[in-house]
């Protein structure tokens, strides 16, 4: 069994206008789940869709499971699981029918009753597919995605569009796809969920990987992992005089400031004291540590949610 | 597997959907219509009608042919307007016979039947005995006593009914959903392309069996046709055509990117398809290389069949070659479809 879940090696995919793709390179092992972390427009989705036989490649190479597309292209869509960012299906057909139906193309399976138990859809089981709610569509592609009890699953976007119960709830259920052994792909604009869930994690940004590694690491690879923000009521304030008073660099946000420092408790009193000198109308003081978010601004000078 | 995997495929991905019975309805009263042309002729009011026109106008009556007497005024502006096609007017001491050069094939015959109430009526005025006429005896070709022209029409309704079907709704359908996206998912799958195409050409078949089923039913119920040759055999016939006309629906729908684009290609088929099939008027006439071009496409030999079961019950054996060139197109056209198509 080879150790290798999926290799990418310089995969390049342009449409007529754009380059969505520009030559990526990845690595993922067996077991883990990899997150495609990036704004929207970075390539996740034209990266996955080529890695899952959507969509063909101008160049590069791709490995899954030790397969290639040439070659092994039926054997591969057995193994796989896919859920696309988004799934279109008839109007009328019913949670319970699209499982079985998808369920009976695969040599084997998972049962409709237990999937739809573990997406919690056994109440619209039965109901038509254009009468269920965005989330509940989704979870629907969810369950269609491991009907066939998939080594490798691929995840577009996976809680876009779904409150924030059913979120957790998904989180939960990609957790439990782990500790099952699965590995999971899954792409994602949102930095806490790409924390949460990911083992290791590519960040990409206009269709290149500009960082790979685990959270933890990409955050202590940032020379300053630490942030004090001072918030103000209405906006912030031109930090200017402030930042040349304190020696420091002040980011301004909409309402707040961000000061990067590598050690927040000494900088703290340093800080105090300069703002009360200067008068500066702060109304709350707050340390966090770095986040992805700030690895990402760090290194594309925009921010994740544009 | 294979089996479970069309056989699953063509059952759920349709069966949820609100199939258009209107359809069925629809084809039942557009064969109201056909009761067959009936010939007839105008005839203009004399202005003082004496005992020729009697004779002429009993004679007229004796014949199947409506006769619409009408005031000169009345009549003329009906001609000019084109809905006349034989008009019997008094000249000098006789009678004249328009005819519409629109409406030849009607008109022709008309005129004929004219000339001979004519003759008879001469013979009676001058007092000759009787003319005795020779009998008619109305059959078809599998001298089996066939109804009437509806009876004809229905084959060829039935025919052509696959043909547009399997053009338009099936290739078209398929367009659309390709279009929104409905096809994507299962490219993910290892559903091979084939047996998704064979599973949707199943479940047509299907739906169209029981959509002629129906339309028979409607035929025998109101106008007393009956299929005269084995039901077994007109099943396989159309069987055949459908899946056929099918294939060649998928084919199509395999070179339009979108419903716009497969509405145009569909049409451009369709057109020669039907003026070259023999289903509005034979092509006697037509040169001999047209004539066996036309006999190689399908759907001439598949309504010869169909008509040959149907109408004369007659059995298929010597319809082999037509039958062979229907099932050859059909496979040929699924082959396409298979290359050409694109789950997006």
């Amino acid at each position: 069994m080879t150790e290798s879940a999926l290799r990418l090696r310089g995969l390049r995919k342009t449409f007529p206008k754009v380059v969505a793709v520009a030559g990526v390179d990845l690595d993922v092992a067996r077991g883990e789940v990899f997150g495609l972390l990036g704004p929207n427009g970075a390539g996740k989705t034209t990266t996955l869709e080529v890695i899952e036989g959507l969509t063909e490649a101008d160049s590069g190479e791709i490995e899954i499971l030790g397969l290639t597309w040439a070659h092994n292209g039926r054997e591969i869509r057995s193994r796989i699981g896919v859920q696309l960012q988004s799934t279109s299906l008839f109007n009328k057909i019913t949670p319970r029918e699209a499982l079985d139906l998808y369920g009976s193309y695969y040599p084997r399976r998972r049962s409709t009753e237990e999937l739809l138990a573990l997406v919690q859809l056994e109440e619209k089981a039965d109901a038509h597919h254009i009468t269920l709610s965005g989330g509940q569509q989704q979870r629907l592609a969810l369950a269609m995605a491991l009907v066939n009890d998939p080594e490798l699953v691929f995840l577009d976007e996976p809680t876009t569009g779904l409150d924030p119960q059913a979120r957790r709830g998904l989180w939960d259920v990609v957790r439990r796809m782990k500790a099952e052994g699965r590995t999971v792909v899954l792409t994602t604009h949102y930095m806490d969920e790409a924390e949460a869930l990911c083992d290791r994690l590519a960040i990409m940004d206009h269709g290149k990987v500009i960082a790979t590694g685990t959270p933890a690491s990409l955050i202590a690879d940032l020379a300053l992992p630490s942030i004090v923000e001072l918030t103000f009521e209405g906006n912030a304030p031109d930090p200017a005089a402030f930042e040349a008073a304190l020696g420091l660099r002040v980011e301004p946000r909409m309402d707040l400031w961000e000061i990067p420092t590598p050690d927040p408790k000494t900088l703290l009193p340093r800080l105090l004291e300069a703002a009360e000198a200067a008068a500066v109308p702060f109304q709350q003081v707050h340390i966090r540590r770095a986040t992805l978010e700030d690895v990402f601004l760090h290194r594309t000078g925009r921010s994740l949610r544009e | 597997m294979e089996w479970r995997l069309y056989s699953r495929d063509r059952v759920a991905m349709f069966w949820t959907m609100a199939f258009p019975v209107i359809l069925l309805l629809g084809f039942g009263t557009i064969f109201r219509d056909s009761g067959g042309p009936k010939l007839s002729v105008v005839r203009v009011l004399a202005a003082a009608p004496g005992p020729q026109d009697a004779a002429l106008d009993l004679a007229l009556a004796d014949l199947q042919l409506k006769v619409q007497a009408l005031p000169r005024a009345e009549a003329e502006a009906r001609w000019a307007r084109g809905e006349t096609a034989a008009q019997l007017e008094a000249e000098g001491g006789g009678y004249r016979l328009r005819l519409n050069s629109y409406l030849m094939a009607q008109a022709g015959a008309t005129a004929g039947l004219v000339n001979q109430a004519w003759l008879v009526a001469q013979a009676r005025l001058s007092g000759a005995p009787e003319p005795r006429r020779i009998p008619i005896q109305v059959e078809s070709p599998g001298r089996k006593r066939s109804a009437n022209y509806a009876a004809f029409l229905l084959p060829g309704l039935l025919g052509l009914n696959l043909v547009s079907m399997g053009l338009f709704s099936v290739g078209m359908v398929n367009v659309s959903y390709r279009e929104k996206g409905k096809f994507r998912r299962l490219a993910v799958t290892p559903l091979p392309k084939w047996i998704f195409l064979l599973g949707q050409v199943l479940h047509r078949l299907t739906v169209t069996v029981i959509q002629a089923a129906i339309l028979l039913l409607v035929g025998y119920l109101v106008f007393g046709i009956a299929n005269q040759g084995s039901f077994l055999e007109l099943l396989l016939v159309m069987a055949l055509g459908t899946g056929c006309f099918m294939a060649f629906g998928f084919a199509l729908s395999g070179f339009a990117e979108t419903s716009e684009g497969y509405a145009a290609i569909s049409n451009l088929v369709f057109f020669p398809l039907m003026m070259l099939s023999g289903v509005y008027f034979t092509l006697d006439s037509a040169p001999a290389w047209l004539q066996r071009l036309v006999a190689g496409m399908p759907l001439a030999p598949f309504l010869k069949a169909l008509r040959a079961v149907f109408n004369d019950g007659a059995g298929l054996a010597g319809h082999g070659l037509g039958l062979a060139i229907v099932a050859a197109w059909g496979l040929a056209a699924f082959f396409l479809a298979v290359k050409r198509f694109r789950w997006a």
